[in-house]
């Protein structure tokens, strides 16, 4: 009798682990097809879009898609000016107004889409000056839970000088902040897709 | 005694089903909890970040996470196990629980210290230190400071428990610090919740651990506290009188009401709490030395331990606590169509009480006494007469341990040629029920199982004071 309790539990754990690996398979195939894979080739292109905000910017090419979203968590509530570095906290200025035609990106401060993660929301903005990424302030990072303030911390420089040397967010994920830059990267190409970049 | 039992034939089928359903019962409960550690791990992959992990840092943060959900299921496991639940009781028996608790002690740690050890790693290294560096930044994050001190204390509980270390505590001090894995457990939780996010954010994941916490700390509270005092004020138990049997060895019986609906059979045992300035905070696992009436119950102890002893002085009127009936030593577990009751020294008082529910026909029954000394010979008198009245074989073994693999027996029978098939012919065709010291215990069933009985017609308690 005690043959057949370790052939149950054996059999039932495999199952169970088998059962759980290919929910996360799953799980993982669905986030990489919404475009939201940290960490995968894939999702290189993130369109930021699946969990973009309610507040978030639709189109590229409507005027007055680009204004400064309210943004609950984010610090820094303006749209920005077009001086290329925004005055972190600083009274909202007027909105940058979007650009006309998608040919070339218009230079000015965009605001990323807010970003759903495990560990948090992220959001970034975007300045683009003579057809270049200029600069990227994060303004909300992620933070649930204190090691992911932490990762965060870490981990936003080097997204940053990654995103302003290859001047796109074609960029695989940071190892140890899957989420962080996952979520950081979908944001900067939210920004660039509405700069037309 | 019931109709079934004196028709041969029928009392055995109904013996075979019902060893049948009880077998059945308890591998698929020993499945569930093996599996309870896959369902943990299972939970946790099916949350999807798994797969993506790509750098060493990220494995070993993984892996680290996953001992420690594993480890933290397999403590709650033995939570359930120590927690006497009657369903557990009747299907593996209250004694096979905790046997199966002890083992899991162990690697339950060693799965909690690799937790601690793979996060330290894995963290030190996506930062840049190494693992002891990672100590201080990992103390400074809210709720990190508890759980190091829980795994602290799981250490000292499991150290404290392993068989070297615990002889040098007495058995109150030793059951005080196994208190602490209750707190060790709780102060665990919170990091599980903050730090840990797998357990706030994926659904599935967060019902099966609350419900494994409800559970294991639902039946603690439930069984081990709510029962045993709701029981203890039901049936108003006091000490009626305490009467010596032998030097050292004294009978203790207990008036109460209602005593009969507690549905206690021979064999079983109560975990008793006597409630006087001394001992109340001290419980004793005690069997019946005789079957219970509705008000009088009678149970036998040799003082050996501090406590056990202090309990033969407690004052006639002390009010007791009870928990229980507990225990399978009983003829529940009959499959065969005749019984052996072997007993030595104060292994005897279940053996007594069994004979008095005297489940079993004439001729069907032996009875088997082993004393070291003629003044161990406990209760034989009331046993031999028990036997007599219910048509049992009964013989005794008397005298210093035999050498070797007769060390059941004494050296004047061992010298005489008994063996255990001399004593019990039809050997193949019976219940042995064995009660005694953990060696003897041993010994015998080694012949036993030498002498070709099966393994589940082999019923033991271990009676080590």
């Amino acid at each position: 009798m005690r043959a057949r309790a370790v052939i149950g539990s054996v059999v039932a754990s495999a199952a169970v682990l088998v059962a759980g690996w290919q929910a996360g398979a799953t799980v993982d195939a669905a986030t990489v097809a919404s475009g939201h894979a940290p960490g995968s080739r894939v999702g290189a292109e993130p369109r930021g879009t699946a969990t973009a905000s309610p507040a978030s910017p639709t189109g590229v090419a409507s005027p007055g898609a680009g204004v400064a979203l309210p943004s609950p968590g984010s610090s820094a509530p303006g749209g920005g000016g077009t001086t290329g570095r925004p005055a972190g906290g600083a009274a909202a200025a007027p909105a940058p107004v979007a650009p006309p035609a998608p040919a070339g990106a218009v230079d000015g401060v965009y605001t990323g889409d807010l970003v759903d993660t495990v560990y948090g929301t992220v959001q970034v903005r975007v300045a683009i000056s003579g057809g270049r990424i200029t600069d990227v302030v994060p303004l909300k990072l992620t933070d649930k839970g204190s090691e992911s303030a932490r990762y965060s911390r870490e981990a936003a420089p080097i997204l940053r000088s990654e995103v302003l040397s290859n001047q796109s967010a074609s960029f695989t994920s940071m190892s140890g902040a899957t989420y962080t830059s996952g979520g950081y990267l979908s944001s900067v190409q939210s920004a660039l897709d509405q700069a037309g970049f | 005694m019931t109709l079934t039992d004196r028709v041969p034939g029928l009392a055995l089928e109904k013996r075979r089903a019902r060893f049948a359903r009880r077998s059945l019962a308890s591998d698929v409960l020993i499945t569930c909890l093996w599996a309870s550690g896959a369902v943990a791990v299972a939970l946790y992959l099916s949350s999807g970040s798994v797969g993506r992990t790509s750098s060493a840092a990220e494995i070993i943060t993984t892996v680290g996470a996953i001992c420690g959900l594993v480890g933290c299921n397999y403590i709650l496991v033995m939570l359930v196990l120590a927690a006497r639940i009657p369903l557990l009781d009747r299907t593996i028996g209250h004694e096979q629980a905790i046997a199966v608790h002890r083992t899991m002690g162990k690697p339950a740690l060693y799965l909690l210290l690799a937790h601690a050890a793979l996060l330290l790693t894995g963290y030190g290294m996506s930062a840049g230190v190494n693992p002891i560096a990672e100590i201080i930044p990992m103390l400074s994050i809210p709720d990190m400071p508890l759980a190091f001190i829980a795994l602290g204390l799981m250490i000292t509980v499991v150290v404290t428990s392993l068989v070297a270390v615990r002889r040098r505590f007495s058995y109150e001090a030793w059951h005080l610090i196994h208190l602490l894995s209750y707190v060790a457990v709780a102060f665990a939780i919170p990091h599980q919740l903050s730090v840990g996010g797998v357990l706030a954010d994926s659904t599935w994941q967060r019902y099966y651990w609350i419900a494994l916490y409800v559970i294991a700390f639902g039946t603690i509270a439930v069984f081990r506290f709510v029962v045993p005092v709701v029981s203890s004020v039901r049936h108003g138990i006091t000490v009626a009188a305490i009467s010596p049997v032998a030097p050292g060895v004294t009978s203790m019986f207990l008036r109460g009401r209602g005593l009969s609906a507690l549905n206690a059979v021979g064999g079983q045992f109560f975990v008793w709490r006597f409630l006087t300035r001394k001992t109340w905070w001290h419980s004793h696992p005690i069997t019946l030395s005789a079957l219970p009436t509705d008000t009088v119950a009678r149970i036998t102890v040799r003082g050996l331990g501090d406590g056990s002893s202090r309990v033969l002085n407690v004052p006639v009127g002390t009010r007791v606590m009870i928990e229980g009936p507990y225990g399978l030593f009983t003829s529940a577990t009959r499959i065969a169509p005749k019984v052996a009751f072997v007993a030595a020294g104060i292994g005897v008082t279940p053996i007594r009480a069994m004979l008095e529910q005297g489940e079993f026909g004439p001729g069907e029954a032996t009875v088997l006494l082993r004393a070291s000394q003629p003044d161990e010979a406990y209760l034989w008198d009331e046993i031999e007469q028990l036997a007599t009245r219910r048509g049992a074989a009964c013989y005794s073994l008397v005298g210093p341990r035999a050498s070797g693999a007769n060390s059941w027996m004494s050296v004047g029978d061992a010298q005489r040629g008994v063996t255990i098939e001399s004593i019990l012919p039809d050997l193949a065709n019976t219940d042995l029920y064995l009660c005694g010291p953990g060696g003897w215990l041993d010994s015998i069933s080694a012949a036993a199982r030498a002498a070709g009985v099966p393994r589940h017609q082999i019923h033991s308690e271990r009676f080590d004071w």
